[in-house]
């Protein structure tokens, strides 16, 4: 049975009206200022719907007739498949998931080292987060310092599609080619490539550049996965303040003008393609100007974006890494806040929240059980609270009287608990005696001990031994071919 | 995994008496429980079986909590529907003068001037469970009373609990008449409640300490050395 998630929604910072003028300042934006695409064949798509391109500045501008009839085949749901049925997600813009990864440059080890991540991280981190329960996508958390970065997509399908059982969120650094590419290494596991594009088990994302520009490898690889029913997070990383305008609302015309102008290109080149509204902005901290994912702004920020892409029936990815260096309490309050105000505003994939810390830029092993656990906690608010006459418990009450009474004996509590009750794994929830009786742990020291013996006792693929030799030999081969490309390309 | 086990239990469309008094405790069903026993004193069934039965069933419940798959109200509700039978098998055996395999003998009681009983029935039950003679006392007990009645069961191990910080030296009270009277050496005394801590148990001269209920019986294996 597929995975369908729990729904959010209940945490909304704007009314119907704001949503109104939201949306139209992006249409004056779209249809006035219009969005820069480097990717002349994209251009080419606009013009062929009679859209207003200007080909020397490589400008289209969007109007209201035109989003409206390409948004009209977007779809609201679809399935994203994982290696079997159980680990399916069911999508729509209502249901809350979670996504791992990505893209850290440097690790802090198990042993209390910060240093450069390796491919054996890579492996390591999928193999742990893919035993955390609240993990529902799996994403390369670490860009491997240990190989050519020029196609390195490759390599990244390679340590981590074999070793998940999620769907995996995969990207191509190098255009249509990536597509391409690992459509073939999974085949290596679906059976054939058309397979692959029937039910497909990956996807893709692209990057968009703030303020309102395409950049030519994104359009490439957004049009190559939607002729190849690959479904797509069509990504904006503003940054308010920096890239976008410092009021929130001014990033949200942005970011909606500039994500809506990508799932309109996909909707032209294949009606129906499945696309996935998304962002990874962050707040430009004004002391030192750097990205802060962690900030209340920024939650705000993606609680309302969530509201913006279900005012078009899409689904929303948001959800970034938190800044703490270390899973101290700043981890902690960052990654709670960031993950409940997400949940309940209806974010319907909670990205790069596992793990990730530092902005980003570095990938903790304890802090992967320790999000887990706060996502898990997360998940028991998200469930809210049921009332019916059986909850009021009037019947009850009426049984026991005003006189004391212990309803920790009644069968009815019994009853309750076992079907309600949110069990912690790395909680403490000891007075001091018994919790120093028991080691006295920290909570990054009790999520060390899980994240070793989650190690220690697996090791291999999830899928055959052949299989994933197979797909590294491919993965090394298309990688040292994009290599030898970029190459020529230079001299 | 206990819960699936506990699971079949529950589940299990047989009527027979036996089947009927394991589910009853799985459903902490008290007057089922009961009527079950008394079908099987009917039936003439060797009460030695029965008791073995109903152990087996606590013990997959107390390690069930353990695992975090069933909690306090279930440890409660299964050792509430036990004490509504263990008198009565007790006295069966007793009759039918059967031996017993104990592990021990234990004294188990609430002290002088503190009435809590929920985590110290639960404690009786998986004492039990494990193979333990338990006689509990009750609550509110004196320290003149657990001597008495340490010296009338031979009681290998004296278990008491305090919730209060205000009864919680009634511990030290007892421990101290009972070196007065030379029993101190032959008995081994653990302590717990929700007032007791390791720091406090040592300082009164206890054996041991356990915070939980599964512990505990931990515990009395440790002290008898089994």
């Amino acid at each position: 049975m597929p995975i369908r998630g729990l729904k959010g929604g209940m945490l909304k910072f704007l009314n119907d009206e704001d949503l109104k003028s939201i949306h139209f300042a992006t249409l004056e934006i779209l249809s006035e200022v219009g969005i820069k695409m480097e990717h002349k064949p994209a251009l080419e798509v606009f013009t062929s719907f009679g859209a207003n391109v200007d080909f020397d500045n490589s400008v289209v501008k969007i109007d209201e007739q035109l989003l409206n009839k390409a948004l009209s085949t977007a779809p609201s749901r679809f399935t994203l498949y994982g290696k079997n049925e159980t680990f399916d997600v069911k999508v729509d813009p209502e249901r809350v998931y979670t996504i791992g990864g990505s893209s850290a440059l440097n690790v802090l080890d198990l042993d209390g080292n910060y240093r450069p991540a390796l491919f054996e991280d890579l492996i390591k981190f999928t193999i742990l987060l893919d035993k955390l329960e609240h993990l529902h996508i799996m994403h390369a958390i670490v860009i491997p310092s240990d190989l050519e970065e020029y196609g390195v997509d490759r390599m990244l399908f390679a340590g981590t599609f074999p070793y998940t059982t999620r769907n995996y969120y995969s990207q191509s650094q190098t255009g249509a080619d990536g597509v391409l590419d690992q459509i073939k290494m999974a085949a290596v596991v679906q059976g054939s490539e058309e397979a692959v594009r029937k039910n497909p088990m990956f996807t893709e994302v692209v990057c968009m550049v703030s303020p309102l520009q395409h950049e030519k490898i994104n359009s490439e690889v957004l049009i190559e996965a939607a002729k190849n029913n690959i479904p797509v997070y069509v990504e904006v990383d503003a940054m308010p303040g920096g890239t976008t305008p410092a009021p929130i609302a001014g990033t949200l015309v942005e970011q909606n003008a500039n994500v809506l102008a990508g799932i309109i290109l996909a909707q032209l080149v294949k009606p129906g393609a499945p696309c996935i509204y998304s962002i990874a902005s962050g707040l430009m901290d004004m002391t030192s100007g750097g990205y802060s994912g962690a900030a209340p702004e920024t939650n705000l920020l993606h609680c309302a974006t969530a509201q913006v892409a279900h005012y078009y029936n899409l689904p929303f990815q948001g959800g970034t890494g938190i800044d703490a260096k270390i899973p101290d309490a700043q981890a902690g309050y960052e990654r709670a806040m960031q993950v409940l105000s997400n949940a309940l505003a209806g974010t319907n994939f909670i990205h790069l929240s596992f793990g990730m810390m530092e902005m980003m830029l570095s990938a903790s092993y304890e802090q992967c059980v320790i999000d887990n656990e706060i996502m898990g906690a997360t998940f028991k608010m998200l469930k809210g609270i049921e009332v019916n006459d059986q909850s009021l418990s009037i019947d009850l009450l009426r049984k026991v009287g005003p006189k004391s009474a212990h309803f920790l004996t009644f069968k009815e509590t019994s009853e309750y608990v076992r079907k309600n009750y949110w069990v912690p794994q790395i909680t403490d929830r000891n007075v001091w005696g018994s919790w120093k009786a028991m080691g006295g742990k920290s909570m990054k020291e009790s999520a060390a001990e899980v994240a070793k013996k989650i190690l220690s006792e697996n090791t291999e693929p999830m899928i055959s031994r052949e299989q994933t030799e197979e797909i590294t030999k491919l993965a090394k081969s298309f990688h040292s071919k994009a290599l030898e490309r970029l190459k020529k390309k230079n001299e | 995994m206990s819960i699936s086990e506990l699971e079949i239990i529950t589940n299990n469309t047989e009527k027979d008496p036996l089947s009927e008094l394991k589910r009853s405790i799985t459903i902490y069903d008290k007057e089922l429980a009961v009527n079950s026993f008394k079908k099987l004193m009917m039936e003439k069934t060797n009460p030695l079986i029965i008791l073995e039965s109903m152990t087996e069933v606590m013990r997959l419940i107390g390690k069930a909590y353990e695992d975090d798959e069933l909690f306090l109200p279930d440890l409660i509700g299964a050792s509430d529907t036990m004490s509504a039978v263990m008198p009565l098998v007790e006295t069966e055996i007793h009759n039918s003068g059967a031996e017993v395999k104990s592990l021990g003998i234990i004294v188990l009681g609430t002290v002088l001037g503190d009435i809590h009983t929920i985590g110290k029935q639960m404690v009786g039950t998986l004492l039990r469970a494990d193979g333990f003679t338990v006689y509990d006392i009750g609550v509110d007990v004196s320290a003149g009373k657990f001597i008495d009645a340490i010296k009338t069961y031979n009681a290998d191990i004296l278990a008491m609990s305090a919730l209060l910080t205000t009864t919680a030296y009634e511990q030290k009270k007892v421990i101290s008449i009972m070196e007065k009277e030379n029993l101190r050496d032959v008995v081994k005394i653990m302590v717990g409640g929700g007032a007791v801590t390791q720091e406090f148990a040592d300082s009164i001269g206890a054996d041991g300490y356990d915070p939980t209920a599964p512990g505990a019986a931990k515990l009395a294996r440790k002290l008898i050395g089994r």
